[in-house]
């Protein structure tokens, strides 16, 4: 068990791949917010992790094309959590256009978020990808 | 290649491409098995711990997805109990011992179909909440504001652990039962009303809103929203304060602010998704 009191708490890289439907997404939170707590993160960096991925999920599965798998990377670093969440689609679309709500819900709740938008390889259909980063404490509130 | 792609490479990780299973075809969790052993094996403090039990983890979550299936259908959304059986089928990973026999199957199944009795029995019709998680679940809340009080922040589970004298794997199983219990009857029966005049927290936000290209679908939305649900959205979208900040503001808990803004946002999502 991590017994470390006082900070540092376990790093490394998990990857998650599930039938993409809305019944992955609890899924995917939960775990999100457990790797987040192990590390030792605070509770509003946790909460908030928690809401971005339920966000980021639901609007990928929203665009998943029929079967696709949701395939989501945690990589925990000391005092930084990347996820990286993406999904098969049939019509290229950007899940995140610049400006729109969704957008802007997920700026305010991670500190950086980029989308990305991967042509398959016969022209039809690709990836999406949202890519969430959040620190730890911001710094000066230590 | 793609990002994930990339991190694999990187990394090696080994993929368990595990995306439909039954609890009888133990099969294509044999790889697993060998795994659970290594895992028992390494120290606490072995770097390699943490990746092995996050492995064990995803590759276990169909499982976990099946049994909460069966206990669908009995007026509980299907999604709660989910998140249920993923608490404990984590519970599970971290507490079986391989080297005193048994499989991993005989020991996971019935601590999930546990948690999701307990949730059941807490949960159903009878809105009794048992003494022992009412009870953490209040000290961690408590706990939680008091710290928060004094160090200006959100606290982090160590420094909860810390003020309670309880081990942080305790205070962090206290906080994902709170957030399983969703529909609010953890904190109804504590008496969270939250206070009266949230409507007066916000009051025009037109300034706010004109970041947001796509304003003129979501201002009626905003304006369907039950005023505590408004009142959160804005303060944490276009106030940028903290959920902390929030539940001092509203009256509420953290964690329950935290699963209002889920469901608003979910409601907001869909219904913004239609106006396209």
């Amino acid at each position: 068990m991590a017994g470390a009191a006082g900070g540092v708490g376990p790093t490394g890289v998990t990857e998650v791949h599930i039938a993409a439907s809305t019944l992955a997404i609890p899924m995917v939170r939960t775990l999100a917010a457990d790797l987040a707590a192990r590390a030792d993160f605070d509770l509003d960096t946790i909460a908030d992790l928690r809401v971005a991925v339920d966000d980021a999920c639901a609007r990928l599965v929203r665009l998943a094309a029929a079967n696709a798998t949701l395939s989501c990377c945690f990589d925990v670093r000391l005092e930084r959590i990347e996820v990286t969440a993406e999904v098969e689609v049939e019509d290229m679309m950007d899940p995140l256009p610049r400006g729109s709500f969704g957008w802007w819900v997920l700026r305010c709740l991670a500190d950086e978020v980029s989308a990305v938008v991967l042509p398959g390889e016969s022209g039809q259909g690709g990836r999406v990808c949202i890519i969430l980063i959040k620190y730890a404490l911001p710094a000066g509130l230590w | 290649m793609h990002h994930l792609d990339q991190i694999r490479a990187a990394r090696g990780t080994v993929v368990t491409d595990a995306v439909s299973a039954t609890g009888t075809e133990h099969g294509e969790y044999s790889h697993l098995v060998a795994l659970q052993h290594r895992y028992a094996r390494l120290a606490a403090e072995d770097p390699q711990r943490q990746r092995v039990r996050a492995e064990l983890i995803s590759g276990y979550l169909p499982v976990a997805e099946h049994l909460a299936r069966r206990f669908a259908g009995r007026g509980e959304p299907l999604e709660d109990l989910i998140q249920v059986a993923t608490i404990g089928l984590i519970n599970a990973v971290d507490r079986f011992e391989p080297d005193r026999g048994g499989s991993f199957f005989s020991f996971a199944i019935p601590t999930i179909t546990g948690e999701l009795r307990r949730y059941f029995r807490d949960h159903g019709w009878s809105t009794r909440v048992p003494r022992g998680l009412k009870d953490l679940h209040m000290s961690i809340r408590s706990s939680q504001t008091q710290l928060y009080q004094q160090l200006g922040r959100a606290p982090r589970p160590s420094e909860i652990a810390d003020q309670l004298g309880i081990p942080i794997s305790e205070v962090i199983e206290g906080l994902q039962a709170g957030n399983a219990y969703r529909s609010s009857s953890l904190d109804e029966m504590l008496g969270e009303q939250g206070t009266a005049t949230v409507g007066d927290l916000v009051g025009d936000f037109d300034d706010e809103l004109a970041v947001i290209e796509d304003r003129e679908a979501l201002r009626p939305l905003l304006a369907q929203l039950p005023p505590r649900e408004r009142t959160i959205i804005v303060l944490r979208f276009f106030r940028q304060l903290t959920q902390s900040q929030i539940a001092e503001q509203v009256g509420i808990s953290q964690m329950h602010v935290s699963r209002l803004l889920s469901q608003t946002l979910t409601f907001l999502q869909e219904r913004m998704n239609c106006a396209d």
